[in-house]
């Protein structure tokens, strides 16, 4: 018999390469069909490009309202100005933008239209991932330049150094993101020919013409797992304390003029889109509410069924694993970070490998894939919720229980359940909406009768019928906000 | 109660080496020692929280070296406290009693002084109220052996010696054994039936406080009291001397070593060895000198002025240490 060590250590090794299989697949066929790659270089240039650029705009916006908060030592209250922007799903706010640009006849698609929602949509992430580094890290340097006299030139030196490594990394994943984001250029590319190699992933796999859709998208998945995985390794967003609040408020009027312009840029002006199209003729210009007519449409009615089942499911099932491993802290940490792959890569890879791993079998072409795909890529952000929580102290707590003589489940039924109540709440919050309004995956796993919400407003934007599109955007979008009202415990993404 | 066999635990720098102690039922034992010294591992090894590399763990006349913490019968006071923010005073008491008891929980709310305030959680009570709660809760578990892990040391002065002197008459009214953790002299002193000073990981010393202080056996022992004053000197034929005076030492024979002496052991005498007086402090209720006694500079309880000269002589015979200031 072996050891214990090692057959945990190979345990954990069988489970790292089963959890990666469709990954391992998708690389696999698309090592066979690389005949395609020469043929989509320039759309990976033009999906890298964007990408970066939208990376760098999404972190000047973020990062510029970050700076301006924390020298106006601005209320966090002042954050829900910038949050709803990024709680709404980005195809919702792509929608919003592309009605409301039409609104004053701009031509909303293309490259511009898809760096502008996705500026709107992440610059909040940026900003939230920028805002603790500057509290903790540059609060102390700038207060002791403050006080020594160091300006200039000589505070740029003294303070931008330490931001680095936050700015790195916060470079790394929105990158990443905006790599894989599909829904964006869905809305406000395709329709312009404007191709994301997730777009163009998706539009190969539906493709009649193609001889072999399947292995020009796990080409196109494997092409764009390469760009992501450096990104990959920038490292992860460091955390630290909170700065003590010496700082003297400084440039609060322009702090707050920030905020509030950004809120009407990427909140307001998206939302009057939205709101015109759903609830206004666009001939007449008459009241006439679109959402009756959504809710005739089969597709809708189903979809909103399917996102409902599927997102209570999956949330529910990550919430009962959540559960189950609490208990097991180095298990769950483990178990997270094999499942991070799933989170942190583009959703396109995971979905092109679920279809080669799964096409086989009955699960294939039925909502039980896009449930798999759900919790394969949703499973990490529960678990890291759940690590916040025991990394907050629970365990020690739940310890203590114990030195008293509590039983094991006891203790942790006593005192570990409902301390991590928060943070299960947390996770719940997390999951839900996100499988609610989820579209990466399921516009690539959906087959008839599991359409969800999100491919429901795809289609009915590819059918034409623009106004019931933003009737359900209209709808998702009160259902984001409503999210802003839910307490938040910290977890960084 | 508790005994301790050449208990090892390497630990990084708060290891501990060969660790035996005996706690007798309803003695309170301070474990005293400087930051790093390996007190708080020796803690967590009776607690069960550590296990030892080597050495055996007796509570009564079971070996626990193996058992886990919840089997033990312990009870633990930390210095944060360890409340559990989602229950109230109360529910604290009711978790870990054997047999829920509630009239007996409010019945040692009140013996630590918080009648009244069961049903407050702890977000809602004050620094020394959650530490009584800590203390009601180690009480209600009726521990086999309570481990205090310098429960005192996050509160105000006033309040922790109040806090010290009414813990250790409760414990000592309950017939509680305790295994008390201090860096603080004044409350091994106060609270504690013997004390064990621990150094570099090993126990140099257990005995009662007060001959801990008069009569370290060595030099960590005699730091951990503090109010200490090191002298480097040559011993010869038992006799330091210091200006051309002979003081009679014990510890050294002859060579080098430490003359240790407390601000108390030198007095006034025509006799004595000249000091000046180069700075006068106000003391606890005393007036401490720091004096040049022209083999070095001391600290002495004295009434003396600012600049005056004095004669000083030991009140008895007091003790070398072999070593360097450095040790």
């Amino acid at each position: 018999m072996l050891p214990r060590q090692p057959l945990t250590s190979l345990f954990w090794l069988l489970l790292s390469l089963g959890v990666a299989l469709p990954l391992w697949v998708l690389a696999w066929r698309g090592l066979g069909d690389l005949a395609i790659l020469p043929r989509v270089l320039d759309l990976a240039g033009v999906s890298l490009l964007l990408a970066l650029v939208g990376s760098l705009l999404c972190l000047g916006v973020g990062g510029g309202l970050a700076w301006l908060a924390f020298r106006a030592r601005l209320h966090p209250g002042w954050d829900a100005l910038l949050l709803p922007a990024y709680l709404v799903p980005p195809f919702v706010g792509a929608l919003g933008f592309l009605y409301a640009l039409q609104l004053v006849n701009v031509q909303p698609y293309g490259v511009g239209g898809i760096l502008l929602a996705w500026t709107a949509h992440y610059a909040p992430v940026a900003y939230l991932l920028l805002r603790p580094a500057l509290e903790s890290k540059l609060a102390p340097l700038l207060v002791a330049s403050e006080v020594h006299g160091v300006t200039g030139w000589k505070r740029v030196r003294a303070l931008v150094p330490p931001l680095f490594p936050a700015l790195v990394a916060s470079f790394g994943a929105l990158y990443l993101t905006l790599l894989g984001n599909f829904g964006v250029p869905a809305v406000l590319g395709l329709p312009a020919q404007v191709y994301t190699l997730p777009t163009l992933a998706y539009a190969r796999l539906f493709s009649p013409a193609s001889p072999d859709p399947l292995g020009e998208a796990a080409a196109i998945g494997l092409l764009l797992g390469l760009l992501a995985v450096p990104a990959l390794l920038l490292g992860s967003q460091p955390t630290g304390e909170p700065s003590p609040r010496l700082l003297r408020p400084r440039l609060g009027l322009a702090a707050k003029a920030a905020f509030v312009l950004f809120a009407l840029i990427a909140v307001v002006f998206p939302l009057v889109g939205l709101v015109r199209r759903a609830l206004f003729n666009t001939f007449t210009g008459a009241f006439q509410p679109a959402f009756g007519a959504a809710w005739e449409l089969p597709l809708v009615r189903q979809g909103l069924l399917n996102s409902l089942l599927l997102a209570l499911l999956a949330t529910g099932l990550l919430l009962l694993l959540g559960l189950l491993l609490a208990p097991q802290r180095g298990a769950l940490k483990r178990l997270r970070q094999v499942l991070d792959m799933h989170y942190l890569l583009p959703g396109t890879l995971l979905a092109i490998g679920l279809i080669l791993l799964l096409a086989p079998t009955p699960v294939y072409a039925t909502p039980w894939i896009v449930l798999l795909a759900y919790l394969l890529n949703f499973a990490a952000l529960m678990l890291r919720s759940i690590e916040a929580g025991l990394e907050s102290g629970i365990e020690r707590l739940v310890g203590v229980g114990k030195l008293f003589g509590l039983r094991h489940g006891w203790a942790w039924w006593k005192i570990g359940f409902p301390l991590l109540g928060p943070y299960l709440a947390a996770g719940v919050f997390l999951v839900l909406p996100l499988c609610l309004a989820e579209l990466t995956l399921s516009a690539m796993l959906y087959a008839p009768g599991s359409e969800t919400l999100g491919v429901a407003v795809l289609s009915a934007l590819n059918g034409g019928l623009f106004r019931e599109a933003a009737a359900i955007g209209l709808m998702l979008m009160a259902l984001s906000l409503v999210l802003l009202l839910v307490p938040r415990r910290g977890v960084v993404g | 109660m508790l005994r301790l066999e050449n208990i090892t635990k390497n630990f990084g720098k708060a290891g501990v080496s060969g660790a035996n102690l005996h706690l007798s039922p309803g003695e309170i034992v301070a474990v005293l020692g400087a930051s790093g010294s390996g007190k708080t591992t020796l803690l967590n090894l009776v607690a069960g929280l550590l296990e030892p590399d080597a050495g055996r763990i007796f509570l009564g006349n079971e070996d626990v070296t193996h058992q886990a913490p919840e089997k033990r019968g312990l009870a633990y006071v930390f210095q944060d406290h360890a409340l559990w923010p989602h229950l109230s005073a109360l529910e604290h008491l009711l978790l870990v009693m054997k047999t829920p008891d509630r009239a007996l929980a409010h019945h040692l709310l009140g013996r630590v002084g918080l009648g009244g305030l069961d049903a407050r959680k702890p977000h809602q009570l004050s620094g020394g109220q959650k530490q009584r709660v800590a203390l009601a809760r180690a009480l209600a578990a009726r521990p086999r052996l309570l481990l205090l892990d310098e429960p005192y040391s996050a509160l105000d002065p006033v309040l922790r010696e109040e806090l010290r002197l009414e813990v250790a008459s409760l414990l000592r009214a309950e017939h509680v054994s305790a295994l008390h953790v201090t860096h603080d002299p004044d409350e091994a002193l106060a609270v504690a039936d013997r004390v064990a000073v621990m150094d570099g990981g090993r126990i140099v010393q257990v005995d009662t406080p007060a001959q801990v202080y008069a009569q370290p056996q060595t030099l960590a022992a005699a730091r951990a009291f503090g109010r200490l004053n090191l002298l480097s000197v040559e011993v010869q034929g038992g006799q330091v001397r210091l200006n051309g005076l002979a003081w009679a030492v014990q510890g050294v024979e002859s060579g080098p070593g430490l003359l240790a002496f407390r601000y108390e052991d030198l007095a006034p005498a025509p006799e004595g060895l000249p000091a000046k007086v180069l700075a006068v402090y106000g003391g606890r209720g005393e007036r401490l000198c720091r004096v040049n006694l022209g083999v070095g500079e001391a600290v002495v309880k004295l009434e003396a002025g600012l600049g005056e000269q004095v004669r000083l002589a030991p009140r008895g015979r007091l003790r070398v240490f072999p070593g360097r200031p450095s040790d």
